[in-house]
């Protein structure tokens, strides 16, 4: 474990913010792993929307008064000459930059276990195992669930702020994409690579989405406060859904119902190729923002010299090889092999109409239009009843957290798999809030005090309609609070 | 380069890099920047000392020269000559790299250029966070880049795409921070344009084939990223220099519409004139502003070749690139020795193999770089950074409608409205990247404005003579380059204006343009023409009829031989050794050579 010299040094100070039953102590707090850089001190004196709260910041989020290593090797050391935008508009508002956040390196994992800096543990348990933390923004996720800091910055490229959330019951929301800057955030595929936030309420989360939502302005959306109409994607009702997860979903669009939003079926077909595609796609984006790695210009570089030019090799083999870790070059190889020029037609390029096609699906049962598209475009095969619907409601994983013990164990194609509902929404840029509600407790399952209460359930919005997802995320956990 | 201790970039490297803010050209701090890089062991140097311009230029004319006499006297090299030039037909299309005169890079506001204010141009200088790729940067696209590019393509003839987009072009170099070169690969900016050339740019007669144009097509022209540069010191150092890196390019694609070695020099020749006159490209190939590749077939005539086809041209035998050629030179020598090599391995019975090759200054053959099983993948991808690029038809009207003028288009004014002949008018336009013309009109419109004509045609070619033969003569004894005359237009004017009212005689112009041209320049003090007239005593003072016989007849006394070489041999040509006795022996400023040979004739008659 790399996590012993790590020292994380904290003063009660940020506990204040903790608001969870199961504060945990500092000792936990370090074994969890949850954060590897300090950050600065707390300010009281920043005045802001913001001011006196602490925010930590997942690791690939540049920074310039603490280094930025996105959990990887290769970044060792590495220190931005400058602040992210998102960074800059937390300190305008007062905020004040607690600690840096493990992740998966580069953010290619969904279980925070794939850090140069040890992995990620959550402070759950099942019969002593710790639980999966969810990925990659695992070290955000844990930090504001055991109250380490007020809420979080992860990034969100196929469901990692989101599923995390979901596993360690907190809000992660998902922006629509470009509507947050991503200047300062390190690549991983850059077509979907969200900020998104995490925090222990929908209105916190809202209050940091204001802060960073510097294009669209302070104008809220006005929304009557009844009559949501919330889409139930036929899709997503797999077969692999968790009986745990299948009732608490079941009981939130029951508890929705109740509270005079009305429900509708909705098909989008293009679901099931979507993940596939997710895993063309992203890795090929990966492999090409992953090329600058190569320690000339700052970060790891081997020791003694790498591979003389006249050998006709590249400069910088043994560096690479050295610089990432297993996932990270699976996702390159994979990455370089789909752009191919053997394979780029039959990866890359249907992978790409795949895209296309889950964004028509999405245009298709939206009441909104998509602003970005043309108007004479026609819709996709998405399928809805005349009015489409304002929101879709679906879980956020197919399962609760499993232990990292079943996760080490787990095929690199199964750890996918838990990325199958958050990603459909990351291809088509829209955004998307996973809030946690209570496990149902049916009684079919005992449920142990030290294992994860909650369950993360997904809400995702028309591109552009970002205050929409958060108004009726509040509306979700203001119901579920209720019960 | 063997560091692994743990680096940190300092925040004032930010400050330094932070051109972040577009349409702002900042200063950049070449100081801390450069410390920051060689804190990183990436040291860099000071660039190769360019060839100049002019002994260039001059070096080109004298190997012209000697290949005429060589192909005369040999038959082998002689295009037309050799034997197996009948049988084989060659066929060449050409990439052309040119960097654009721009303030900035493609996709950073650091500048493009070396600023006055940046000492000379200290290596690592001009580097935006994104040219150094570090982690979480994005590119931002200069809308400004774009004129030149699209002055270019209109240039050419080309279709300008409403739409166009941005791809990664992946290969590992570290002279690419990126791991990958931005370009349009899939959809470039503009398409399907054409270059027109005649028998005057250096086309043989045998490509014209009885024609008075030649038209080769341009399959497309595209913007990308420039690398950045690096020098090999020593055995194993390289110093890579990243304010190159980023700078913006356009490739020219052409057709493979080219036959002859002469030609596809002749092509890149004119692509570099036509960037030039429309300044999209100011710097030239001997300075590496431009770079040209060229793909390289032979066939067999009235044959398909191996059936290889090309952008719409089928019928081709296999092709062969050679990368980066840097002088017209080179282009011409490499094609010729790449055409004879793929002709012999043909005669041999051999196969030629898709692969590409390499060339060096000097050789007499091209070397295998690398085959197919050797290409680079280069895994193009749309870059998802950048949102497509659209160009409005307006924009495109706009530049067409305020586009300089064309060489050729330059060609033929100045030969139907200044009176210049063909070769005097593409001397004009070809030299020292077109200040001499400059040079040339600003004295033409102030001499007709002093002498208050209304055609220039009427002294084009006289101020023609003096600004190409008179100062060109001077630079050449003088052995100075064009940026060092120190006469000015206005200076030349004053000459000409007393030369066409025969105020002075044309010896006693050629003495003040010399005295001029030796002068230090200003701000140090200049006489003026009139001065310099007044103190030498050098107006010309009229003399009478009768003192030109007295003084022709003097000469005749004295020269009985010469008399009877024109008188009895008929030697008319001796005549004008009489006029110029008379000029040399009357005093300074009076003998006019018109009216001296005049009187001399008249006596020869007698």
């Amino acid at each position: 474990m790399l996590c012993a010299r790590l020292r994380w040094r904290v003063g009660s100070k940020f506990h204040c913010a903790c608001q969870r039953e199961h504060s945990t102590t500092l000792h936990q707090q370090n074994e969890l792993n949850a954060v590897i850089h300090n950050g600065s001190a707390k300010d009281p004196s920043l005045s802001g929307a913001l001011s006196g709260r602490t925010i930590a910041i997942k690791d690939n989020i540049a920074t310039k008064d603490s280094p930025t290593t996105a959990a990887s090797k290769a970044l060792t050391g590495y220190t931005s000459p400058f602040d992210a935008t998102v960074i800059k508009l937390l300190r305008q508002n007062g905020a004040t930059i607690s600690a840096k956040t493990n992740l998966d390196e580069f953010g290619m994992g969904s279980h925070s276990q794939h850090s140069h800096a040890g992995p990620v543990l959550s402070q759950h348990s099942r019969s002593g195992v710790p639980l999966s933390p969810g990925g990659s923004s695992g070290g955000s996720a844990v930090a504001v669930a055991t109250g380490q800091c007020w809420a979080a910055l992860g990034t969100d490229t196929g469901g990692s702020v989101r599923l995390p959330a979901a596993f360690m019951g907190t809000v992660g929301f998902k922006p629509s994409f470009g509507v947050v800057s991503r200047w300062g955030v390190i690549q991983y595929a850059n077509s979907m690579d969200t900020v998104g936030i995490l925090a222990g309420k929908v209105e916190d989360a809202r209050r940091v989405f204001g802060c960073l939502d510097v294009f669209d302005g302070k104008d809220p959306t006005s929304l009557s406060a009844s009559g949501l109409r919330i889409g139930v994607p036929l899709e997503y009702n797999i077969a692999g859904l968790a009986p745990a997860v299948r009732s608490a979903y079941m009981r939130t669009l029951g508890l929705m119902q109740d509270h005079g939003h009305s429900l509708h079926p909705v098909s989008l077909p293009t679901t099931r190729q979507a993940l596939s595609a997710y895993y063309v796609l992203a890795p090929a984006e990966a492999s090409s923002n992953l090329a600058k790695y190569d320690g000339i210009r700052y970060g790891y570089r081997t020791q003694g010299p790498d591979a003389s030019p006249k050998s006709g090799l590249p400069l910088y083999a043994r560096t690479r090889g050295e610089g990432f870790g297993e996932e990270v070059k699976r996702r390159i190889l994979l990455g370089a092999y789909t752009l191919s020029s053997e394979a780029i037609d039959n990866y890359f390029i249907q992978a790409q109409k795949v895209r296309r096609l889950v964004q028509r699906d999405f245009d298709g049962v939206f009441t909104q239009l998509n602003p970005l598209l043309n108007s004479d475009i026609t819709t996709g095969s998405g399928v809805r009843e005349e009015q489409g619907v304002d929101v879709l409601l679906t879980p956020t994983a197919p399962t609760l957290p499993p232990t990292v013990e079943e996760v080490k164990r787990q095929s690199s194609v199964e750890s996918y798999m838990n990325d199958v509902f958050t990603v459909p929404a990351s291809l088509a840029g829209l955004p998307a809030i996973s809030v946690p509600v209570k496990l149902s407790g049916g009684g079919d399952e005992m449920v142990e005090e030290r294992d994860v209460q909650s369950v993360g359930v997904q809400l995702i919005g028309q591109f552009g309609d970002d205050q929409l997802v958060l108004h009726a995320a509040a509306l979700l956990e203001q119901i579920d609070r209720e019960v | 380069m063997r560091s692994s201790t743990i680096r940190t970039a300092p925040s004032h490297f930010a400050r330094a890099l932070q051109y972040i803010s577009p349409g702002l050209i900042r200063c950049p701090r070449p100081c801390t920047v450069a410390k920051w890089l060689q804190s990183r062991s990436l040291t860099t140097a000071t660039a190769q000392e360019a060839i100049p311009l002019r002994k260039h230029l001059k070096d080109e004319a004298k190997r012209k020269k000697a290949d005429a006499k060589r192909d005369g006297n040999t038959a082998s090299t002689k295009p037309g000559g050799d034997p197996r030039l009948e049988k084989w037909e060659l066929t060449v299309g050409i990439e052309i790299h040119a960097e654009l005169n721009t303030a900035s890079k493609l996709f950073s506001s650091a500048p493009a250029e070396v600023l006055e204010s940046d000492n000379g141009g200290t290596a690592n200088s001009r580097v935006a966070m994104f040219d150094a790729a570090l982690p979480g940067t994005q590119p931002q696209f200069q809308v400004a880049t774009l004129l030149p590019a699209l002055r270019a393509a209109i240039a050419f003839g080309c279709e300008v795409q409403r739409q166009s987009g941005w791809d990664r072009k992946h290969y590992f170099h570290w002279d690419q921070p990126n791991g990958y070169q931005i370009t349009q690969f899939f959809q470039p900016f503009a398409k399907d344009g054409c270059l027109v050339l005649d028998a005057s740019d250096g086309v043989p007669a045998l490509d014209m084939q009885g024609a008075d144009r030649l038209r080769i097509g341009i399959k497309q022209i595209q913007m990308e990223q420039d690398t950045a540069k690096t020098t090999n010191v020593g055995s194993s150092t390289y110093h890579v220099d990243l304010d190159r890196a980023g700078v913006p390019l356009i490739e020219i694609i052409t057709l493979p519409h080219i036959h002859s070695p002469q030609t596809a020099a002749a092509v890149v020749r004119k692509v570099q004139a036509v960037l030039k006159s429309v300044d999209s490209c100011v710097i030239g190939m001997e300075l590496g502003g431009l770079r040209a590749d060229v793909n390289v077939s032979v066939r067999e005539r009235g044959t398909s070749g191996v059936g290889s086809s090309y952008s719409g041209v089928s019928g081709l035998g296999q092709r062969t690139e050679i990368k980066n050629l840097s002088s017209f030179k080179a282009v011409e020598d490499a094609i010729i020795a790449e055409r004879n090599r793929q002709i012999t391995v043909l005669e041999a019975g051999g196969v030629i193999g898709g692969e590409t090759r390499g060339w060096t200054l000097g050789a007499t053959e091209t070397t295998r770089l690398r085959g197919k099983e050797g290409e680079v993948d280069y895994r193009y991808m749309p870059d998802a950074d950048l949102p497509p690029l659209v160009i409005g038809q307006d924009l495109v009207k706009h530049l067409a409608s305020t586009l300089p003028t064309l060489p050729d288009e330059l060609q033929q004014e100045l030969q139907d409205e200044y009176n210049l002949s063909l070769k005097d008018a593409k001397t004009l336009i070809d030299l020292d990247s077109g200040d001499r013309l400059d040079f040339f009109l600003r004295t033409v419109q102030s001499v007709t404005a002093e002498l208050g004509i209304s055609r220039q045609a009427q002294i084009g070619k006289m101020v023609g003579n003096w600004v190409l033969h008179e100062l060109g003569g001077l630079l050449t004894t003088h052995q100075r380059s064009w940026d060092d005359v120190r006469v000015t237009a206005d200076e030349l004017k004053d000459i000409l204006v007393c030369l066409h009212r025969k105020q002075i005689t044309t010896r006693v112009a050629k003495q003040l343009l010399a005295d001029l041209f030796q002068r230090a320049p200003a701000p140090a003090a200049r006489p003026s023409v009139e001065q310099l007239i007044e103190t030498g005593n050098l107006r010309l003072r009229p003399l009478s009829e009768g003192v030109y016989r007295d003084l022709a007849r003097r000469i005749m006394e004295e020269s009985p031989e010469m008399v009877k070489a024109v008188r009895e041999k008929g030697q008319k040509g001796k005549v004008m050794w009489f006029v110029g006795q008379m000029v040399r022996q009357g005093e300074e400023g009076t003998v006019e050579p018109e009216k001296a040979k005049a009187v001399i004739e008249s006596l020869m008659g007698e």
